[in-house]
């Protein structure tokens, strides 16, 4: 079994121009969308090319105070305040700003095996499947995982 | 234990107390809007970068890249080109405060952390994590603002404020100058961020670093007015508030500096920096010097 036979078609992507807010918008359309929670989604150019990728946890990491630790130790500060404020600061700061542009991809050719091998040793969840720069689809852990081990069931 | 007469709060604590494990590296040949990329997303003022065989060449700073901007380099050029060397660096079982002399001599706000072999780079060590330690100190004190505030009583230690740290001189310029301007301020005057004043001579936004990198990512040319790039309002502080809260209010908004305001809020007559804060060795109090907390 290859990436082709169990890779998701229907995917939604960002482009690295829209806003920290336009990105969250979309992680909560797609997740309503796809009926399942969506963790990352791919960021592709006006080519349809893949450029990145950008997850829930991007965004949280960066919406956080970088001194966070300190505040764990306070029992007198309000986060929403301290939130709202947040996100007035970072208006300006774009999808492609924060994206992580190292992305690991296969080819619809590449091997079940070989999937959730590159999954499990580099701890990805989602790995794009780019067929010459262009992208055609995206699998899933949950998909290696039902696949592979539908078996077990009996 | 040996009787010192003096000591401060930061006596006796070691660079691996302090210094932040996480180093963001990238090879040498990445381009600088990728640069620019890992800083804005780890809120990191500089960048390892490495050769071929991963060993640290150099670092990359915001103000490398403010200058690489100003010069006019595309944003695909390899941050090689702006690469400056060699490290300055220290080691995990140094002194806190050698490490501060270090950083003070040769005027820079980082020094990587080599680990005791040598090989590798284990850590960084920067003001902000620095006053952040003396701040988590500074909560867990018997003399602390906090403990003071809900036992309602005063004490005799003066505690710092602002006023007594901040400086007075404030680099400014007009909402409708160029980038270029306000980057030969920041050079001219060495500091991180310039005040955005408008006709009236009122304060309306600051243009910092990071405004400039995220400008020059988003390819936005040098000649664009001050007034759209910078962010606004002004976050400023009273004068007469005390350090530990204009501390509290600089890392909890991740800014390195805050203005000072007079009586007027709309009059600034000062600014606070986190290395300003950092490079007077006092959490908040004069507590500290009794080196009471020390003992915890």
């Amino acid at each position: 079994m290859i990436a082709h036979d169990i890779m998701q078609t229907r995917f939604h992507s960002l482009s690295p121009r829209d806003t920290i807010a336009e990105a969250v918008k979309c992680f909560q359309s797609a997740s309503a969308s796809e009926k399942k929670k969506i963790f990352g989604l791919m960021v592709t150019d006006h080519n349809d090319h893949l450029v990145g990728m950008l997850s829930m946890y991007d965004i949280l990491l960066f919406i956080q105070p970088k001194h966070i630790q300190i505040w764990g130790e306070m029992e007198d500060l309000d986060p929403s305040v301290l939130y709202d404020e947040r996100l007035e600061q970072v208006k300006s700061i774009l999808v492609g700003d924060i994206m992580t542009a190292e992305v690991v991809t296969i080819t619809p050719d590449t091997h079940l095996m070989v999937i959730a091998d590159t999954m499990i040793k580099k701890h990805i969840r989602r790995l794009p499947v780019v067929d010459d720069q262009e992208v055609v689809g995206i699998v899933y852990v949950s998909d290696v995982f039902h696949h592979l081990l539908d078996k077990f069931i009996v | 234990m040996p009787r010192v007469k003096k000591r401060h709060v930061l006596s006796g604590i070691k660079v691996k107390e302090a210094m932040r494990r996480q180093v963001i590296k990238l090879p040498q040949s990445a381009p600088i809007d990728y640069c620019i990329n890992r800083m804005i997303k780890y809120k990191i003022n500089s960048v390892l970068l490495t050769d071929e065989k991963q060993r640290p060449g150099g670092i990359v700073s915001k103000t490398d890249i403010m200058s690489a901007f100003y010069a006019g380099f595309p944003t695909h050029t390899p941050v090689e080109n702006i690469l400056v060397g060699p490290l300055l660096y220290c080691y995990p079982d140094d002194e806190l405060e050698s490490s501060l002399d270090i950083m003070h001599h040769n005027g820079v706000h980082r020094l990587y952390v080599l680990d005791a072999a040598a090989s590798d780079v284990a850590g960084v060590i920067a003001y902000p994590d620095i006053v952040g330690l003396l701040y988590r100190y500074c909560r867990a004190c018997d003399k602390g603002l906090l403990k003071t505030r809900r036992r309602q009583v005063d004490d005799d230690y003066r505690r710092l404020k602002v006023k007594d740290v901040m400086t007075a001189a404030v680099t400014a310029s007009h909402e409708n100058d160029t980038l270029v301007n306000v980057i030969e301020g920041l050079t001219e005057h060495r500091c991180g961020a310039v005040l955005i004043t408008n006709a009236g001579n009122k304060a309306v936004g600051v243009v910092s670093k990071s405004d400039l990198i995220v400008a020059y990512k988003h390819g936005l040319a040098v000649g664009v007015r001050a007034r759209t790039v910078m962010s606004a309002p002004v976050k400023s502080c009273p004068e007469e508030a005390e350090l530990s809260d204009a501390i509290q209010q600089m890392l909890l908004r991740d800014v390195q500096r805050i203005f000072v305001h007079a009586t007027d809020p709309a009059k600034i007559v000062g600014v606070l920096s986190l290395s300003d804060a950092a490079r007077f060795r006092s959490g908040s109090c004069r507590a500290c010097t009794s080196s009471r907390l020390m003992q915890l």
